[in-house]
C-alpha cells in the first residue's frame, strides 16, 4: 500500500538529513508505529506518506515514495487527499466548524460529493466512532477523547485506505487514549484500514502494532516487528524494561505475557521490608474545609489536606474531577467558596511580587502560557532581573535540565520538553517553597520525562521543597510521588502514600506492579533493589 | 520548483487593479471634475468600481495564486481585524484594526495588503451591520492603506521602521477621514448652506468649501484616528511584526522542493543551496 524506496530528506537552509535511506513496505491493512526521540523526524515520516513533506514544506527528497502506486513527487497532498487521512495531535486545531456532524461533512463538501452519499456516510461513520450521541453537540464542548474520535471519523468519511495519526493520544488522559486505540485497532482488523501512528507512550500503543519503524536522532532507521525492536530499543516501555532488568529471555509486550513469564520471579516471598518515605518536614499548606463552586456547579467539597515540606504530591483522578481547580486553589487563581487556604501562613491570594515568585511556583497545563519573551535567552534574563541572581543564572540552570538549547531559539519553536524546561527553569530560578505542576508530561518522551523525574525528584529531596502535580500519568506518579491524593467529583477519597494508593486499585497501578502484583512493587528499580536484598 | 508563494497580484491583475482603483478614485473626487447641473448619480459609478473589485478578489482567490497557506493566512488576519473593529465602537475614529492591517500589509506585501482591507472591512461591515452606500468607498479606501503599507521600504529594520510606521499611520488615518468626507460631503448638507457643495461651481469654491467642512466637522475623528493608531503600532509593532515574520518565514513559501536520486546527490545539493 506504502512504498518508500531508498528515502533520504534535507530540510532546506540546512545539511542535516532527517531520514538516510528509508526503504519499506507497508501491506494494506497493517498497523505500523514510529518510534523515536522528539525532533528525530517522526513527523516528517509521517508527512512524507501524503506529500505534505517536501509539497508544503520545501526539501530535498531522494529516492521514491509511492501510496497505492501513485509517487508523491507527481501529485500535490490534496490529489492524495481522498487516499490519505491525517490526523494531528491536538484535535482542536484542526477542527473547521463548530458541530460534530458538520465537521465529518466538511471533508466531503471539499472533495464535492453528492449530497445524498454525504448524508449516508456521516451516518455510517457516526455509528462506527461511537458517535451518534454527539451528533449535534458543538465540537468546543466535547471531552478530548470525543474529539480526537471526530478528528478521526472525520478523516474516515473520505474512505481513504490509509490513515495517517501524529501522536494522536498525547494530549489525551488514559481512558480517552483507550478509547482512540482500541477504535484504530478495530478499523485495522474490520476495515482492512492501513493504519501508521507515531506515538510517545509505548505502553498503551505496543500491543497493536504489526511494526514498529525505529529513527534515532542521526536519521537511522530500523524496521522490525515489535519483539525485534524492543530486544535493544532506547525507548521501551516499563515492562519492556522489567524484562531486561530480569535478565528473561524474551520481552514480553504485554501485562499477560509478562506475568506468564516472571511467574517464578513474583511467586517466591521476599523479606517484605517495604520503607514509605518518612517526610517530616513542617507544614507548609493547610487546607481546612475547601469548597470551590462555579455557578450552579460545585467543582471541590469540603477538602481537607494538610502537605508538608519536602513531600512531593500526586493529584489524580479522571478529567473534571477537580484536579486542577484545586491546585488553582492553592496557587491563589480561585478564591474558595468555603473553608480557608494557608500557604506559609499566608492567603495565597494576597501574595504578590518577589514574595509570591519565592513562595509558590506554577507552571500551568501549556507551559507556553507562562512565556512571552521573543527567544529563550530573553526569556532567561527576564527572570534574572525579576529574581535578581545572577546574569545567566536561568539559562545554566535551563542548560542543566535539557543541554543544549541555543538561547536565540524562539520559544514556541522549542519541543514540548524543552518548553517544559524553560517553564520550569523560570520557575525554579526564584526557588519557590512550593512548586506546583499541571499535567507536566503530556507530550513529553521517555528521555524529557527523566529528566523531568530526576530535576523534581532533586528539588524535593535535596532542598527539601514541596512539589504537588496534577497528573494522569501512574509510571510517573510511581517513581516521583510519595503520597498520591485521589479526587472524585470534587471529593477527596484517597490520601496516603504512593504504594498503598497505587496497589489498593488495579486499574491505577503501574504496569511493574500489574506484572508483579501481589508483591508491592512500583518501578523497575523496586525489583531490582528488593531482588538483590534476596 | 518551489513551494507556492504568497499570493502576489500578476500584471493582468495589476492592471484591473489600476483600472478599478481609477475609476474608484474619481468616484471619490467627482465632485471637483463634473459641472453638472445637480447631484449626479456618481454613486452608480462608483458601485460598479466596487463590484468589480470584488470580482477582481474573487478571480485572484480562485487562480492558483493564492494556495492554501495564503488563505489560511488571510483568513486569520481578516477574522483579527474584523474582530477588533467593534471593539473600539467607531466613536471619534476611534478603530482598533488599522495597525494590524498596516502591520500585516507591511509584513506580507502589497497585494496581500489590498486584499486583507478588503475583506476585513467586508467582515467587519457584517459584524457591525455597517453596510451601506458608504461600505463600497470603505473597501477601497482599506484596500489602498493595504496596498501602499505594502509598498513602504523593504529594509528598514528597527527604530527606522517604527518611526516610517507611525508616520504611514497618520498619513492613512488622516486621508482615510479625508475621503470618507468627500464620498458624502456633496449630499451630507442638502444644497443651501455655505459649506455644501454647489454643483456646477468652480473647482476652487468647492475645494474651499470642502476644506472648511472637513475641519469643522470631522478633524475631532481623524486626530484621535491617527493618534490612537500611532500609539497601538508604537506599543505594539515590536512584538506584532516579529510574530507575522516569524509566521511568514515558518510557513515556507517560495522553498525549494527537489527530488533526487541518491542520499548523495541530496546532501551536495543541500551544500549548493545552502552556500546560496
Amino acid at each position: 500500500m506504502i512504498t518508500f524506496a531508498a528515502v533520504s530528506l534535507i530540510y532546506p537552509n540546512s545539511t542535516k538529513t532527517v531520514l538516510e535511506n528509508l526503504s519499506l513496505t507497508i501491506d494494506e491493512g497493517e498497523f505500523v508505529l514510529v518510534i523515536g526521540p522528539t525532533g528525530s523526524g517522526k513527523s516528517s515520516l509521517l508527512r512524507l506518506i501524503n506529500g505534505l513533506v517536501p509539497h508544503h514544506t520545501g526539501g530535498i527528497l531522494a529516492g521514491d515514495i509511492s501510496v497505492d502506486g501513485i509517487s508523491t513527487k507527481s501529485v500535490k497532498p490534496g490529489g492524495l487527499a481522498h487516499l490519505i487521512g491525517i490526523v494531528g495531535q491536538n484535535p482542536i486545531n484542526g477542527f473547521v466548524t463548530d458541530t460534530v456532524e458538520e465537521e465529518l461533512a466538511f471533508g466531503m463538501e471539499s472533495l464535492n460529493i453528492a449530497p445524498d452519499v454525504m448524508r449516508k456516510r456521516v451516518e455510517e461513520i457516526l455509528d462506527l466512532m461511537s458517535l451518534a450521541p454527539l451528533r449535534n453537540r458543538s465540537l468546543a464542548t466535547l471531552s478530548g477523547g470525543e474529539q480526537q474520535r471526530v478528528a478521526i471519523g472525520s478523516a474516515l468519511v473520505m474512505h481513504p485506505k490509509v490513515l495517517v495519526l501524529d501522536e494522536p493520544t498525547s494530549a489525551l488522559d488514559p481512558i480517552a487514549a483507550e478509547e482512540v486505540l482500541s477504535i484504530l485497532h478495530r478499523l485495522v482488523h474490520d476495515l482492512g484500514i492501513t493504519v501508521v501512528v507515531a506515538e510517545h507512550r509505548l505502553e498503551r500503543v505496543i500491543q497493536f502494532a504489526d511494526r514498529i519503524v525505529h529513527i534515532d536522532g542521526l536519521g537511522n532507521t530500523r524496521v522490525g516487528t515489535p519483539a525485534q525492536i524492543m530486544s535493544d530499543s532506547d525507548i521501551a516501555p516499563p515492562i519492556v524494561h522489567l524484562a531486561r532488568a530480569l535478565g528473561l529471555e524474551d520481552v514480553g509486550l504485554t501485562v499477560r505475557d509478562m506475568r506468564r513469564m516472571s511467574e517464578e520471579i513474583r511467586g517466591a516471598s521476599y523479606s517484605q521490608k517495604i520503607e514509605s518515605l518518612q517526610i517530616s518536614g513542617e507544614n507548609v499548606i493547610e487546607l481546612s474545609g475547601v469548597s470551590l463552586s462555579f455557578v450552579n456547579k460545585t467543582v471541590l467539597k469540603d477538602i481537607n489536606i494538610e502537605i508538608r515540606a519536602g513531600e512531593v504530591v500526586a493529584l489524580m483522578g479522571r478529567n473534571g474531577a477537580g484536579k486542577s481547580s484545586l491546585l488553582k486553589t492553592i496557587v491563589g487563581l480561585h478564591e474558595c467558596s468555603t473553608g480557608s487556604v494557608d500557604l506559609l501562613g499566608n492567603n495565597p491570594l494576597t501574595i504578590s511580587g518577589t514574595k509570591r515568585r519565592e513562595t509558590i511556583g506554577f507552571i500551568p497545563q501549556e507551559p507556553s502560557d507562562l512565556l512571552f519573551g521573543q527567544s529563550v535567552l530573553m526569556e532567561c534574563e527576564q527572570a534574572d532581573r525579576d529574581n535578581e541572581i545572577d546574569k545567566g543564572a536561568t539559562f545554566e540552570l535551563l542548560n542543566e535540565l535539557v543541554p543544549g538549547i541555543s538561547p536565540n531559539t524562539h520559544p514556541r519553536d522549542l519541543s514540548e520538553g524543552q518548553r517544559l524546561a524553560l517553564a520550569l527553569s523560570v520557575v525554579l530560578s526564584a526557588k519557590p517553597k512550593v512548586l506546583i505542576l499541571d499535567e507536566p508530561t503530556r507530550g513529553l518522551d521517555y528521555q524529557a520525562k527523566s529528566h523531568l523525574v530526576s530535576t523534581l525528584l532533586r528539588y524535593a529531596r535535596v532542598l527539601g521543597r514541596t512539589v504537588i502535580l496534577a497528573t494522569h500519568d501512574v509510571e510517573l506518579v510511581a517513581e516521583l510521588a510519595t503520597r498520591v491524593i485521589f479526587l472524585a467529583d470534587g471529593d477527596c477519597v484517597a490520601d496516603g502514600n504512593t504504594l498503598d494508593v497505587l496497589l489498593s486499585s488495579p486499574a491505577f497501578a503501574p504496569q511493574v506492579a500489574k506484572v508483579m502484583s501481589p508483591q508491592p512493587w512500583l518501578t523497575v528499580k523496586d525489583v531490582i533493589s528488593a531482588l538483590e536484598e534476596n | 520548483m518551489n513551494t507556492s508563494a504568497l499570493v502576489r497580484f500578476r500584471p493582468r491583475t495589476l492592471f484591473v487593479l489600476a483600472i478599478t482603483s481609477a475609476v474608484s478614485a474619481f468616484g471619490f473626487i467627482w465632485p471637483f471634475l463634473i459641472n453638472a447641473k445637480s447631484i449626479p448619480m456618481a454613486s452608480m459609478l462608483f458601485w460598479t468600481a466596487s463590484a468589480f473589485a470584488v470580482l477582481l478578489v474573487i478571480i485572484e482567490i480562485s487562480n492558483e495564486s493564492l494556495d492554501a497557506k495564503s488563505i489560511a493566512l488571510l483568513g486569520v488576519l481578516t477574522a483579527i481585524v474584523a474582530a477588533l473593529r467593534p471593539l473600539g465602537a467607531g466613536a471619534v475614529g476611534i478603530e482598533p484594526m488599522w495597525f494590524v492591517l498596516i502591520l500585516s500589509a507591511r509584513v506580507f506585501g502589497s497585494s496581500f495588503g489590498f486584499i486583507l482591507g478588503l475583506t476585513s472591512i467586508l467582515a467587519s461591515a457584517l459584524l457591525t451591520g455597517g453596510i451601506g452606500p458608504w461600505l463600497g468607498y470603505q473597501l477601497f479606501a482599506a484596500g489602498w492603506i493595504g496596498l501602499f503599507a505594502g509598498w513602504l521600504p523593504k529594509k528598514l529594520r528597527g527604530k527606522p521602521e517604527l518611526f516610517l510606521l507611525v508616520l504611514y499611520a497618520i498619513a492613512a488615518s488622516i486621508i482615510f477621514g479625508l475621503l470618507m468626507d468627500l464620498q458624502f460631503w456633496p449630499w451630507a448638507l442638502g444644497l443651501q448652506t455655505q459649506l455644501s457643495y454647489i454643483p456646477n461651481g468652480d473647482l476652487l469654491t468647492n475645494l474651499h468649501r470642502f476644506i472648511i467642512f472637513h475641519f469643522a466637522t470631522s478633524m475631532a475623528w481623524d486626530i484621535p484616528r491617527a493618534i490612537f493608531t500611532s500609539a497601538l503600532i508604537l506599543l505594539s509593532a515590536p512584538a506584532i511584526l516579529g510574530a507575522l515574520r516569524r509566521t511568514k518565514f515558518r510557513a515556507a513559501f517560495v522553498t525549494p522542493i527537489e527530488f533526487v536520486e541518491s542520499k548523495k546527490v541530496a546532501i551536495e545539493r543541500a551544500k549548493e543551496l545552502k552556500a546560496l
